[in-house]
C-alpha cells in the first residue's frame, strides 16, 4: 500500500468521503479510502453484508437505551462518543467519563459514529435545504458571518445531494419563509413522493389550523409541512435527471436529464429488493433494519471499484507537508488489527491530492495534531450544533405515536424572519416517537405504571393504551451562532489507546439561542392550550444540559449536526477553507465535510453537506484534469 | 415464452372473449395458488438464518404477485372484473394446481428438500415438443402460450382491449422483488405482459434467465425454476451455465434443519372450535380474506388498493409466524397458517 501513489486521498468512509470517492473514480481517478472502522463494516456482498448488518440489529435489539450508537462497535483505537456518557460539569474539572474531554461550562450532547457509512447510519434522513438568507446571516440580520457562496451557487448541488441520497418529497408542499422566486428550479421534482405524513402529524395539523401565535408582539400564522427525507418511497415518474456526471469540456459536474430515466430506489446493501420502500419501521434512529433509508455504504458500493482501494482498521493521525512548497505529500495513518489492543503499525498513504472527510471534530484534531491548515487560528474553533428543545404532552385523544418515521412533518415559520436580529431561528419538527427521547417512553412509561402507580392487569393495560397512544413531543431545533470560544481542541494529557488524541471540548449557548428557547417555550405553551394538550415537560437542574435565561430554566437536547470546526470563508485570516473547500494554506489538501460549514441555519445539516461534497468533488476535478 | 409458430392444437384454442376471460382468471388464480405454499415455506425459515434460501424463495413469492397483476391487468384490459375474494378463490391444500395435468399435488408445508422438489415441479419450463391436451396443459408455459394465442387471435379482427384504462395497476406500486407492473391496454402491452409472467417463471428461449434485463434493463436474473433449483442443489447458477448442465458456481450453504417443523397442511379443523389454536388460525385467515378483499378493490378500480394493503401483507406474515411457534404434537411440530377462506362474519 506504501509503494502505491493515487490521485486522491481520502479519509472517512461517512457520507462526504463516500461522495468525493465515488465521485472521483467515476471519472476515472485512482482513490484510496481510509477509514477508522472495522473492516467488517465495509462489506457489500451477501452473505457478508447482511450478516454485519444483522449483528448491528442485534446489538440494538439487546441494548437496553436504544441510544444512537447503541447498535456500533465502539472500538477502543478509534472510539466514539457516545450521550450515555454526559452528565452536568462540576465547576472546573473536566468529564473524562467518555470519549470527550468535555470542559464545559455546558458539555457537548451530540455523538458520531466512528465506522463504515459513518453517522449516516443511525441519522434521520431529513433533507432540508438552506435557506438563502442562512448564507448572508450578517449581512441581513447581524449576527454569525456570511458564506462566501450563495444559496443560488450551491442550488445544481442540492439537486445532486438530493439524487444521490434519495430524497422523497413533494416540491409543492415545501414552502419556508422568504425564499423569492425559484428557491427549486423550474419543473424540479424531488426523485420520490414525499413519506406519508403520520396520522399523529394529521391530528396535530388539524389542531393548529389557523392558529396565529404572539411572537415579540407579531401574530404569527402556523403552517405545517411535509419534511423531505432520505428514505425510499414511490418514485416519481416525473424525474428525469441522471448522473452526475463530470463534463472535461465544461470542467463542471452536471445532472443530465434524459426523457427515458426513471428513478429506481436504492434497496440495501444485501439485497436490491431489499428497503425499495420505508416500511414504517419507526426505529430510524438508531437503525433501518432494511437500508429503506439512505446511509453512505449504498454511495460506496456505486463507486467504480477497479479504481478504489479501501484501507479499513486505518486510523489517520497525521498529515504530513512539504516545507518548502507547503504542499501535502502524504497522510500517516496507524493499522490496527484488534481494535481492543493498543497494538499497530504506522503506514503511510501517499497521492496527489488529499480530502480529510472524516467528520468536523475528527477532522479539526487531525489538522491540530498535524499543525497544518491553522495560520487563521481557527482550526477547531466555532463548534456548532442544533440546540434541541423539546415540550411534550398528552393529546386530548389517541394519536397513536411510534408508528413511522421519527418525524415526518414540520412547522418552518420560524425558520427565518426579522426575529433573527433578536434571536435564534429554529425549526419545529413534530415527532413521532412519543416521550421517548426526554424520558425514556415507552418503556419508562410503563415502569412508571408499576413502580408509581402500582398498576397492574387490566387496569395497567387500561393505563398504558390510554396514555402511551397519547403522546405527543413538540420539538424546536433552535440554531447556534459561531463562537470562537465554543472549540475542540487537544491536550497531551488525553490520549486513546493508538495515542492519538482525545478531542477535548469547551462549550456554551449564548443568550441569543437561550432566548429562542424562551420564545419556543412560549409558543409551545400557545399550542398546547389551543389543542388542549396536557403539558407534562420538565426540566431538572439536574439535567446534563440545564441552563437558564431571564431566571427560567430549559434543557436542552444535542441534534448531533456537528459543524463548523474548520470554516470556509471569504478571506485567509478568519477562515480554513476557502470557498472550493480548499485550505487556504495547502493547494492540495481539501478538507470535507459540516467542519466547513460557516453557520448551521435550521437545516439538518446532511443534505448541504452532501452538496458542499459535490462541489468539492468537482473542484478536485479540476485540480486534476 | 417459446418463440416460433403457436404450438396449440384446435382443440386446446380459446375460441371466445368470454372463454378468454375466464382464462385470465384462472391465470390469476393460477399465480395465486402458488404463493400460499411458497409463503409457507419462506416462514417457516428462522429469521437471519438461511438467507440465500429465504432470499430466494422471498424474491419468486414476490414475483408471484407481480403475476397475479399483471393477470389481472391483462384481463382489465378486456373488460374483465378478476375476482378475488370469491369463496373458491384460495384452493383447498394440497391441491393439484388449475389446468394442470394433475401429475403431482401442491401443499403446504415447511422448507425441506421435500418442498424445494415440488417447487421444481410447478416451476419447470415446457419441453417443446408436448403439445397441450385439450383443457390440460402439461406446464403453466403451455397454458400462457394457449392465451397469448387466444389475445392474438381475437384481437386481429375487433378491438378486444375496451376495459378503462384507470383500472390498470401502474408501475410505482410494484417492488421488492424482480421485473416491473406494466399497464395492458393494446396485444403488445399484454404479450409483454404475459412474457413476463412466463419468462420470469420458466426462462427465456430454453435459457435459465428471466428476460427482465432485456425490459428493464435489470440485472441478469434466473428464471424460478433454475433459482429453486439452485438451493435444491446447493449451488449458484453462473452466468454461462445452461439449463442441462446445472449450476456449477459458488456453493450455496442451505440449513435445511433450521426452519420451524410446521405440520403440513393445517387446517382450522384440527383444532377444537373455539380453542386458542383455533382462534389464532381463525384471526389468520380473516387477516389473509382482508388482504384478498383489498386486492379485490384494487383490482376492480381502486388501484391504490394495493399501496395500503402493504400493511395487511406485514399482519399476514406476523400471524404465520406466530403459528409456527405454537406446538402441536408430541413431535414437536408446530401449527401453520392454514389459508382457508372465511366469510367476513362469524
Amino acid at each position: 500500500m506504501t509503494e502505491k501513489s493515487y490521485d486522491v486521498v481520502i479519509v472517512g468512509a461517512g457520507i462526504a468521503g463516500a461522495i468525493v470517492a465515488k465521485t472521483l473514480t467515476q471519472a476515472g481517478y485512482s482513490v484510496l479510502l481510509l477509514e477508522a472502522g472495522l473492516q467488517a463494516g465495509m462489506a457489500f456482498e451477501d452473505p457478508k453484508a447482511y450478516e454485519n448488518y444483522q449483528s448491528y440489529l442485534n446489538n440494538y435489539y439487546n441494548a437496553l437505551a436504544k441510544v444512537p450508537n447503541a447498535p456500533y462497535p465502539n472500538l477502543q483505537d478509534a472510539p466514539s462518543p457516545n450521550v450515555l456518557d454526559l452528565s452536568p460539569i462540576q465547576g472546573t474539572t473536566p468529564d473524562t467519563t467518555g470519549y470527550f474531554v468535555q470542559k464545559g461550562p455546558l458539555p457537548f450532547a451530540s455523538d458520531y459514529a466512528r465506522t463504515p457509512g459513518g453517522t449516516t447510519l443511525h441519522w434521520l434522513g431529513t433533507c432540508l435545504r438552506m435557506l438563502p438568507n442562512d448564507f448572508r446571516l450578517k449581512t441581513v440580520y447581524g449576527h454569525g458571518v456570511d458564506w462566501p457562496i450563495s444559496y443560488e451557487e450551491l442550488k445544481p448541488y442540492y439537486e445532486m445531494a438530493e439524487r444521490e441520497i434519495g430524497v422523497s418529497a413533494n416540491v409543492e408542499e415545501q414552502v419556508y419563509p422568504n425564499t423569492g422566486e425559484g428557491f427549486f428550479g423550474e419543473d424540479y421534482v424531488f426523485p420520490m413522493h414525499k413519506i406519508p405524513q403520520s396520522y399523529l402529524d394529521q391530528k396535530f395539523t388539524e389542531g393548529v389550523q389557523g392558529m396565529k401565535v404572539g411572537v415579540g408582539g407579531d401574530d404569527i400564522e402556523l403552517y405545517v409541512t411535509s419534511t423531505p427525507q432520505g428514505r425510499n418511497s414511490i418514485p416519481n415518474h416525473r424525474y428525469k435527471l441522471t448522473g452526475p456526471v463530470w463534463d472535461p469540456y465544461t470542467n463542471k459536474l452536471v445532472l443530465e436529464r434524459s426523457e427515458q430515466a426513471s428513478y429506481e430506489p436504492v434497496g440495501s446493501i444485501w439485497d436490491p429488493y431489499t428497503g425499495q420502500r420505508c416500511e414504517g419501521n419507526a426505529s430510524c434512529v438508531p437503525i433501518c433494519p432494511v437500508q429503506a433509508k439512505y446511509n453512505a455504504l449504498k454511495t460506496i458500493k456505486r463507486a467504480r471499484r477497479e479504481n478504489l482501494d479501501i484501507v479499513t482498521q486505518a486510523v489517520a493521525s497525521k498529515i504530513e507537508v512539504d516545507p518548502t512548497t507547503g504542499r501535502v505529500k502524504a497522510i500517516s495513518y496507524k493499522k490496527y488489527h484488534d481494535p481492543g489492543s493498543p497494538e499497530h503499525t504506522t503506514e503511510t498513504a501517499r497521492g496527489t491530492v488529499f480530502a480529510i472527510a472524516a467528520h468536523s471534530v475528527e477532522n479539526a484534531k487531525m489538522l491540530l495534531a498535524s499543525g497544518v491548515a491553522n495560520s487563521s487560528n481557527q482550526v477547531g474553533r466555532n463548534l456548532m450544533d442544533h440546540m434541541v428543545f423539546l415540550t411534550w404532552g398528552l393529546m386530548p385523544e389517541r394519536v397513536y405515536p411510534y408508528r413511522g418515521p421519527g418525524s415526518t412533518s414540520n412547522l418552518p415559520v420560524f425558520r427565518d424572519g426579522d426575529f433573527r436580529k433578536r434571536h435564534a431561528a429554529f425549526i419545529m419538527p413534530i415527532d413521532n416517537w412519543g416521550f421517548g427521547w426526554p424520558t425514556g417512553a415507552p418503556y419508562s412509561s410503563l415502569s412508571a405504571a408499576v413502580n408509581q402507580m402500582n398498576l397492574f392487569g387490566k387496569q395497567l393495560r387500561k393505563h398504558i393504551d390510554e396514555t402511551v397512544s397519547r403522546q405527543l413531543l413538540l420539538h424546536f431545533e433552535c440554531e447556534q451562532l459561531p463562537q470562537s470560544e465554543n472549540r475542540v481542541t487537544i491536550d497531551p494529557q488525553y490520549t486513546d489507546p493508538l495515542g492519538n488524541f482525545r478531542p477535548v471540548i469547551q462549550y456554551n449557548v449564548s443568550d441569543y439561542t437561550r432566548a429562542a428557547m424562551a420564545v419556543a417555550k412560549n409558543i409551545s405553551n400557545q399550542i398546547f392550550a389551543r389543542i388542549g394538550i396536557q403539558d407534562q415537560t420538565q426540566y431538572n437542574p439536574t439535567d446534563s444540559d440545564y441552563l437558564t435565561y431571564d431566571g427560567v430554566g430549559y434543557t436542552f437536547w444535542g441534534a448531533g449536526h456537528l459543524v463548523g470546526t474548520h470554516r470556509m470563508g471569504l478571506t485567509r485570516h478568519d477562515s480554513v477553507v476557502n470557498s472550493q473547500q480548499r485550505t487556504w494554506d495547502h493547494e492540495n489538501l481539501f478538507l470535507v465535510g459540516c467542519g466547513n460549514m460557516p453557520t448551521i441555519g435550521t437545516s439538518n445539516p446532511t443534505l448541504t453537506m452532501a452538496a458542499l461534497s459535490f462541489w468539492a468533488a468537482e473542484n478536485i476535478l479540476r485540480d486534476l484534469k | 415464452m417459446s418463440e416460433g409458430p403457436p404450438n396449440i392444437p384446435e382443440a386446446a384454442r380459446i375460441k371466445t372473449v368470454a372463454s378468454l376471460k375466464r382464462h385470465l382468471q384462472t391465470a390469476i388464480e393460477l399465480e395465486h395458488s402458488t404463493i400460499p405454499p411458497y409463503l409457507c415455506a419462506l416462514y417457516s425459515i428462522k429469521d437471519g438464518d438461511n438467507l440465500p434460501s429465504s432470499q430466494i424463495v422471498r424474491s419468486v413469492a414476490v414475483e408471484e404477485m407481480l403475476h397475479m397483476i399483471l393477470a389481472a391487468n391483462v384481463l382489465n384490459a378486456i373488460g374483465g372484473e378478476p375476482s378475488i375474494n370469491h369463496p373458491r378463490f384460495i384452493p383447498e391444500y394440497p391441491t393439484y394446481l388449475p389446468h394442470s395435468d394433475r401429475s403431482f399435488k401442491v401443499g403446504l408445508e415447511k422448507f425441506s428438500k421435500a418442498t424445494v422438489n415440488t417447487f421444481l415441479k410447478i416451476e419447470m419450463p415446457a419441453e417443446p415438443k408436448s403439445p397441450p391436451e385439450p383443457n390440460r396443459y402439461h406446464t403453466i408455459g403451455q397454458f400462457y402460450e394457449a392465451i397469448e394465442d387466444a389475445l392474438k387471435r381475437l384481437s386481429r379482427d375487433k378491438d378486444i382491449f375496451t376495459g378503462e384504462r384507470d383500472r390498470q395497476i401502474t408501475p410505482e406500486s410494484y417492488y421488492g422483488g424482480g421485473g416491473g407492473v406494466l399497464a395492458v391496454h393494446d396485444l403488445d402491452s399484454a404479450l409483454q405482459a404475459l412474457g413476463e409472467i412466463v419468462g420470469q417463471g420458466e426462462g427465456v428461449s430454453r435459457t435459465i434467465f428471466d428476460g427482465d434485463h432485456r425490459i428493464f434493463g435489470e440485472k441478469v436474473e434466473y428464471a424460478h425454476y433454475f433459482r429453486y433449483n439452485e438451493i435444491h442443489e446447493g449451488r449458484y447458477y453462473t452466468k454461462r451455465d445452461t439449463p442441462k448442465g446445472g449450476p456449477t458456481g459458488k456453493p450455496l450453504p442451505v440449513a435445511w434443519d433450521n426452519v420451524y417443523n410446521m405440520r403440513p397442511n393445517p387446517k382450522m379443523k384440527d383444532y377444537p372450535r373455539g380453542s386458542e389454536r383455533w382462534e389464532k388460525s381463525y384471526e389468520f385467515n380473516r387477516t389473509y380474506m382482508a388482504l384478498l378483499n383489498d386486492l379485490h378493490r384494487a383490482f376492480n378500480g381502486q388501484p391504490k388498493r394495493l399501496l395500503t394493503s402493504v400493511v395487511t401483507m406485514y399482519e399476514v406474515k406476523y400471524q404465520a409466524v406466530e403459528l409456527m411457534r405454537i406446538p402441536v404434537n408430541e413431535e414437536g411440530m408446530t401449527a401453520g397458517p392454514s389459508f382457508e377462506y372465511v366469510p367476513p362474519d362469524r
